[in-house]
């Protein structure tokens, strides 16, 4: 090979600024493709996501008028949050939110993921079913729980008459409210969790259960001993994602089911932050409640990742 | 390395050379196509944009197909005979009002030239500086002709939108289950103590005896003006004043809580809101609604026996109902705003016969309302547009006293409808929520700055 080259640079003499081009070495020449191929990805990002939230965050200095005026407020937006009730409260009902549906998501989720993995007659059409929701639109999915859901007619509270109990307004009722959203969300989404839990629970190795039964562990046994710990990675996403999902998430359902009623019982963060935007014009105090939920997000997020060690195994530290 | 050496003598374009065209034509056409994108928000050419939630559209229905049909033939007929071409963009009406599509066209400074707008938002939009005064655009008489319907889209005597309808609120009634409970039209309820009695009567475990509307909004807040203004309540009196606090305020937020509390009104809205099926399904007695659903009847329920009456008053007060309907509106701020305001006063504001007859098409062919203009609502009555009886109702029984929907910015919005969702929904007591909204609104109104509120 090296004959070759010589032999080949002899017989084709190259002009001699080409002769001086540098050239990459192989490892730069990795760097550049995997650049490339990172770039259109990096760029969406840049563009979608990062310059947005810079923008966003410019804007909360701002009393955006929607019609083209801006007017430098400096932390005037943030000082009017801090005295707006409406915003605390519907902070308070997304706490609640938070720590109600994440961890009811969470069971729900892994008991489910726990079940397919057993070997069920007509397993793939029930995970199917499971999984179905989730593709749903969310519209369509609101809107089908309002009809399954309603007062006089609705299939909850029918069933409740027959079984002799007096049906109850699920969506009408604020002490009841947040609880049917949080219910049809954990509906929505506990298949997609459940996949991910299934793919965490398949990595587990087969020989742990049976040298574990050998030894005469119980399924609990099992479960405490090698499920548990081994789900750390999986469990510390499905936590993460679900958090991340529940403070910044739910505007659709809210929008249709209750549009932030009864008395504001379902109004969450995102959806007063969405009314104040987009029904009443406020674009920079709502970015500016935008910037403190992800303030809040990121402390959730680092929170998390502090209590589980970011799902890293105990033999990795 | 070889390869590399067979290349040397291959003649043509290199395979890099080839990516690198490759390359620079897709991010060529992903360009294009991103800018093309961007300019598809606003018209282009000499055209103009009109924004509204009925055309065009492909639905089944066939009173919404009457109602994009008259839409469609409108611009057909100014596009027939005009330069600047008007060019319809249909909204769904989900996301048209409360919703995101106008808001966001405005605040990137891409609004639509023309839009249809309703009082609640009018405020809003004129002190954001994007609509254009359409008095010069209007036959001076036909400012007579709307008479107090202009009240709303006015300031300092300048004409900012022009209505194409209005829209008053009753309570409809299903004669199927009156009859059932062994009511007759003797027993048609004129008091609110007399409405929650009879409400009572029809109410079953699947049928609501009674419906207000339940969901926040300003939709809800539309419907309860009515029951506020009937004994003398007014949320800003004729000088600005806040004067929600008051005894007019606690009696008709009571109506509503009570109603409610005894399970005469439903919290929630019978078969997801949709009227027409819950009066079929049977699921509901009486519902406030409005004159739009005698077109909805017509459509979808010919055969259904319902009635409709007036809005019962409070002891000592005195009938009104509130008139809702939307406006015609040029954005200033767009691509020719004289051309937009002049399609405006060519649509709905000459005194010619073509005009007076759109209107009267409008409202009593696509739609089932009471004409803005006087002339129109005369006309419409001669051709015999309010000849079927429930129209008939409206525009003689119901409309006649009715007030505007009133045009509160959303701060003033916001606190009625918290105190309203509030007594109503979450058992609060009526005294403070009153206090507390009427706080709310002078707190709002100390810094106010633009258009006079009332």
């Amino acid at each position: 090979m090296t004959t070759s080259t010589t032999t080949r640079a002899v017989a084709v003499p190259r002009p001699a600024a080409k002769g001086r081009r540098r050239r990459l070495s192989r490892k730069h020449r990795e760097w550049v493709a995997a650049g490339l191929f990172l770039a259109p990805d990096a760029i969406g990002l840049l563009i979608f996501v990062a310059l947005p939230m810079v923008l966003s965050i410019l804007l909360s200095f701002y009393q955006v008028s929607g019609f083209g005026s801006y007017t430098w407020v400096g932390l005037g937006n943030y000082e009017r949050m801090m005295h707006d009730p409406l915003f605390w409260d519907s902070m308070r009902i997304t706490g609640i939110y938070v720590l109600v549906l994440v961890p009811v998501l969470f069971c729900v989720s892994l008991g489910l993921g726990l079940l397919i993995k057993q070997r069920l007659p007509g397993l793939a059409a029930y995970r199917t079913a499971l999984f179905l929701p989730y593709v749903i639109s969310l519209v369509v999915v609101g809107q089908l729980w309002k009809f399954m859901l309603d007062d006089q007619t609705g299939l909850v509270n029918r069933t409740l008459r027959a079984a002799g109990f007096e049906g109850r307004s699920w969506l009408g009722d604020p002490d009841l409210a947040l609880g049917s959203v949080i219910a049809v969300t954990v509906w929505v989404m506990m298949g997609y969790y459940m996949i991910i839990f299934l793919a965490g629970l398949q990595d587990i190795p087969k020989e742990y259960y049976e040298a574990a039964r050998i030894d005469g562990a119980g399924p609990w046994t099992s479960f405490r001993r090698i499920t548990w710990p081994l789900l750390r990675p999986t469990s510390f996403f499905v936590l993460l994602m679900s958090t991340v999902a529940a403070l910044t998430g739910g505007l659709d359902l809210v929008f249709v089911l209750t549009n932030g009623g009864p008395a504001n019982g379902t109004s969450l963060a995102i959806f007063y932050i969405y009314q104040q935007a987009f029904g009443f014009g406020e674009f920079g105090y709502a970015a500016a409640m935008g910037s403190f939920l992800v303030l809040i997000m990121v402390a959730f997020s680092a929170l998390i990742f502090a209590l589980t060690r970011g799902g890293r195994f105990d033999h990795d530290d | 390395m070889l390869q590399h050496d067979n290349d040397v003598g291959r003649k043509g374009p290199s395979r890099r050379g080839l990516l690198t065209a490759a390359g620079v034509m897709a991010t060529a056409a992903g360009a294009s196509a991103l800018l093309s994108g961007c300019g598809a928000a606003r018209a282009s050419g000499n055209t103009l944009q009109f924004w509204n939630f009925y055309a065009p559209q492909q639905t089944p229905d066939p009173a919404v197909k009457r109602q994009a049909q008259w839409f469609i033939d409108l611009v057909d007929a100014w596009n027939a005979g005009h330069e600047t071409q008007i060019e319809l963009v249909y909204v769904p009406q989900s996301t048209y009002t409360n919703g995101f599509k106008l808001p966001s066209a405005f605040a990137a400074g891409s609004g639509p030239d023309i839009f249809l707008l309703s009082p609640g938002d009018f405020l809003r939009y004129y002190n954001g500086g994007v609509l254009t005064d359409l008095t010069p655009y209007v036959d001076r008489e036909v400012i007579d002709d709307y008479g107090d319907n202009l009240d709303s889209r006015t300031v300092d005597g300048k004409v900012y939108a022009l209505p194409m309808e209005v829209e008053p609120l009753a309570l409809y009634y299903s004669v199927d289950a009156w009859e059932a409970a062994g009511l007759s039209e003797g027993d048609i309820p004129t008091t609110w103590d007399q409405l929650l009695d009879v409400g009572d009567r029809l109410r079953t475990d699947t049928r609501a005896g009674l419906v207000f509307e339940t969901n926040p909004g300003y939709y809800q807040n539309f419907t309860w003006y009515p029951f506020l203004w009937q004994g003398g309540g007014e949320v800003l009196d004729r000088d600005g004043n806040v004067a929600f606090d008051s005894r007019a305020t606690r009696q008709a937020l009571q109506l509503w809580k009570d109603a409610v509390e005894h399970g005469i009104a439903p919290r929630t809205l019978p078969a997801a809101g949709d009227v027409i099926s819950a009066f079929r399904g049977g699921n509901v007695a009486i519902w406030q609604q409005g004159i739009w659903q005698v077109s909805s009847f017509r459509s979808y329920a010919p055969d259904f026996r319902y009635g409709v009456f007036k809005l019962p008053v409070p002891p000592g007060g005195e009938y009104t109902t509130a008139l809702g309907g939307w406006s015609f509106c040029a954005n200033s701020l767009g691509r020719n705003p004289e051309v937009a305001a002049e399609f405006c006063g060519w649509a709905l504001g000459r005194m010619t016969e073509e005009c007076i007859d759109r209107m009267v098409s409008w409202c009593t062919e696509a739609k089932s309302d009471v004409a803005p203009r006087l002339t129109a609502l005369e006309r419409g009555a001669a051709a015999g547009g309010y000849d079927f009886w429930a129209m008939k109702k409206f525009r003689d029984e119901i409309a006649p006293g009715g007030r505007a929907e009133p045009r509160y910015p959303p701060v003033v919005y916001k606190a009625i409808s918290d105190a309203i969702q509030g007594t109503m929904l979450a058992g609060r007591g009526v005294d403070s929520e009153a206090e507390r909204a009427a706080q709310s609104i002078e707190a709002y109104t100390r810094s106010y700055e633009g258009a006079s509120l009332v």
